[in-house]
């Protein structure tokens, strides 16, 4: 168990608490969230044009961007303006990121390349490709080994 | 008994055990699929091709080939690695649900490999899906005690 303080909590002054005891005290109807500032429609309107506009990843005002984004509009949507705006920008530059990552996958596998740096990704995003990718990578190293014409690296088991 | 020079279906793993460079007892005539008329359909398009029906263990089984001196070993290899690398998109695409057409067509023509990495992307999207409708915070019983009889208390010893 860890432990620590938090606080001090005044009614009507804004404190820095953890998501999860944020989430907790509005589930409580204790308190109003205030949404982080990145979670605004010019903000995220901005983010998501230069994820649209740039062959490279944008650096997300969060690595948890998808994470905090579902949590606050589940449980404190009420406290966040336009939030279904903010949804859909949201989603959209996922959608976008997403492609990319696809896209560099594929130049990855053509080019046969031994390695690659993607700045800027989130583990979300990592998460949701990584198990094929890595599979992918890996039957094709093995039959790039075939090409070598040595003993040992002829007899393949699969 | 066999004759010298005839000619028989074996298995790979039989074929395997009785090749002996030296001793020359056996040879082996490529299966067509890995002859020089089909590798031209593959680099033509790789993605036309009915993996499932001419395999359905074509990059396994390609591999072992390779144990077998063949003055086309560098071809073929050659060719199952550019089989690979060109269907893997489509894979990766369909399997990540990006058109979200009806993949069965595309599943039947993937040999055993691909369906595995197709399933290891539909796998990762999957748990995308799950978490986003707030499946993953659901506590569900674990498969391994489903099936497990409810004791009494009173069964119990004492």
């Amino acid at each position: 168990l860890f432990q620590g303080d938090l606080g001090p909590f005044n009614p009507g002054l804004p404190v820095e608490v953890p998501v999860w005891l944020a989430i907790n005290l509005k589930q409580r109807q204790k308190c109003r969230l205030i949404p982080p500032e990145w979670m605004d429609v010019a903000k995220l309107e901005e983010i998501r044009d230069q994820e649209r506009k740039e062959d490279t990843f944008t650096p997300m005002p969060s690595p948890y961007y998808m994470e905090l984004t579902k949590l606050l509009l589940n449980y404190a949507s009420d406290n966040i303006p336009k939030a279904d705006e903010i949804r859909t920008l949201v989603k959209d530059t996922w959608d976008t990121r997403i492609a990319k990552l696809r896209l560099s996958a594929d130049s990855f596998v053509k080019q046969q390349e031994a390695h690659a740096k993607l700045d800027n990704l989130t583990l979300m995003e990592i998460n949701t490709i990584g198990t094929f990718l890595t599979q992918a990578l890996d039957h094709m190293y093995k039959l790039r080994s075939n090409l070598q014409p040595s003993e040992s690296a002829r007899s393949q088991d699969f | 008994s066999f004759l010298q020079g005839s000619k028989l279906e074996i298995p790979l793993w039989l074929a395997k055990g009785l090749h002996d460079s030296k001793r020359r007892i056996i040879s082996m005539e490529l299966p067509k699929i890995y002859r020089e008329a089909w590798r031209t359909v593959f680099s033509a398009d790789a993605n036309v091709v009915d993996l499932h029906k001419m395999g359905p263990y074509y990059y396994s089984f390609g591999s072992q080939l390779l144990n077998f001196e063949n003055p086309e070993n560098p071809e073929i290899a050659q060719t199952i690695l550019q089989t690979f690398i060109s269907r893997f998109r489509r894979i990766m695409d369909s399997s990540q649900n990006a058109y979200n057409e009806d993949t069965s067509a595309l599943v039947a023509r993937l040999d055993e490999l691909e369906r595995a990495l197709f399933r290891a992307g539909q796998k990762g999207l999957n748990d995308f899906q799950c978490w986003e409708k707030g499946q993953a915070s659901q506590i569900t019983a674990s498969s391994l005690v489903q099936n497990y009889g409810k004791r009494k208390f009173t069964d119990m010893d004492g």
